[in-house]
């Protein structure tokens, strides 16, 4: 655990804050994270709710590293209580508070959690893309093909943009659900799949591969110059598409604020974006856009 | 960054990477899902722990016969389909064993098979294979 400087000192947050409002900014997202995505089983969650309001309420205690330390303990006891059975974005959020508890106690506050989140984002985008490219389901489009049917998070996406109806898609879902078990299974006659649908779930499969190397790439590579220039743009990107269909928001605001916390001071409109995506989640996980389009505004066949 | 800050930005980013590495061993090598497990491998391949399933018998002698598992023990299931253990399928097998039965005579050992599905590329037929089977004794046979 960090030793937390006394108020004032070289070692302070405040002082090291003075003129990076930013890394502020990214500690407060990361407690409102917490509080509209709630983790956690009943007793761990109402810890998790109370420590990151406090943190939001009293603002010297958004800058203490006990409550950082703390939330961090409690985030990886939840992924320790729940092994194996925890999200990837459980992980995160505990290396995340951890690292905050870390960096508070730095003589460079702001330097400190900039260099935890660079490092940590490109880590998690390095693993995300080598798992990909080790799952031959993923390389030959299956994965996505059946994901983009089966998973009721991409069926306004799907019906959308691949124009199929609900009940088509109920008929497919059927299809891939079926049990085909034992050592001489009957075959399963599979889908005839529109076109666009095989295009829909080919692009998502590039795409999405594409974006989380450049994002390894650029939040790895040492120092700010050359690909490390795309970082925020790369990040932003992944987050407003991305979260657009796949309604993780508890994962994407905590990249973004991760993102926030190693964008320069400088950058006022970048650290805007960043807030602005926060709040673009938001709207995607509140507003069904993409059922409202596939039911009001289909795309034409 | 000082001498005295950089294990302030080290120590999280070497947790993140010793539990992925480790995550990473335990997929490839003891059914772990990739899904699961803090390896960041998701959305990455069809076979997440919830999209697994089970298919459990218990065995006497002569006669295997096909179980559903409680209700009460579905926590168990889904750790047990996420990471298929020896010691999550033995303590599942005795949970099954003790199962009222319409059988004569006590359990022998219970059968239990973790499968996963796959998607054909192009027209998404699914197939399943088994990742893990255990057959675990429990005595009295």
């Amino acid at each position: 655990m960090a030793a937390e400087a006394a108020p004032g000192s070289v070692g302070s947050f405040g002082g090291a804050l003075k003129g990076d409002r930013g890394a502020d900014l990214a500690l407060r997202l990361t407690l409102v994270a917490l509080l509209l995505s709630p983790i956690g089983g009943p007793g761990l969650r109402l810890l998790l709710l109370a420590l990151p309001a406090a943190g939001l309420v009293f603002p010297p205690l958004l800058r203490r590293a006990s409550l950082w330390g703390l939330l961090g303990t409690l985030a990886a006891l939840r992924v320790a209580l729940d092994w194996p059975l925890a999200d990837n974005h459980a992980y995160l959020l505990a290396y995340w508070c951890l690292a905050v508890a870390f960096s508070l106690g730095a003589r460079d506050v702001p330097g400190a959690l900039a260099r935890n989140a660079r490092v940590l984002v490109g880590l998690v985008f390095a693993f995300a893309t080598l798992w990909k490219i080790l799952s031959p389901d993923y390389l030959d489009g299956s994965f996505l093909g059946a994901t983009l049917l089966l998973d009721p998070r991409f069926e306004g996406a799907t019906r959308w943009f691949a124009g199929i109806s609900l009940e088509d898609l109920e008929a497919h879902r059927a299809v891939l659900r079926a049990h085909v078990d034992g050592l001489q299974p009957a075959a399963v006659a599979g889908l005839e799949l529109a076109h666009r649908f095989s295009w829909m779930a080919t692009g998502a499969t590039l795409w999405t591969v594409a974006i989380e190397a450049l994002l390894a790439v650029v939040f790895l590579w040492p120092g700010e110059r050359g690909p490390a220039r795309l970082r925020d743009a790369a990040l932003l990107v992944f987050a407003a598409s991305t979260y657009s269909v796949a309604t993780v928001e508890g994962f994407g605001w905590l990249l973004l604020a991760m993102g926030l916390a190693q964008c320069p001071a400088e950058r006022r409109r970048t650290r805007l974006a960043y807030v602005a995506a926060f709040a673009l989640i938001l709207f995607y996980r509140e507003v069904p856009w993409a059922v409202w389009l596939a039911e009001h505004a289909p795309l034409p066949t | 960054m000082s001498e005295h800050d950089r294990w302030r930005w080290r120590v999280a980013p070497a947790l993140l990477l010793a539990v992925a590495l480790v995550q990473l061993a335990l997929a490839r090598g003891a059914g772990l899902s990739p899904w699961s497990g803090g390896g960041f491998g998701m959305f990455s391949t069809s076979d997440a722990g919830g999209r697994r399933h089970v298919h459990a018998s218990v065995l006497r002698p002569g006669l295997e016969r096909e179980v559903a598992v409680p209700p009460e023990r579905s926590d168990d299931l889904l750790r047990l389909l996420a990471f298929p253990t020896r010691a999550r399928a033995e303590g599942l097998a005795r949970a099954l064993a003790a199962l009222p039965s319409p059988d004569y005579g006590p359990a022998s050992a219970v059968r239990i098979q973790i499968w996963r599905t796959r998607f054909a590329p192009g027209t998404l037929a699914p197939s399943n294979q088994i990742v893990r089977e255990f057959e675990v004794p429990v005595g009295g046979g």
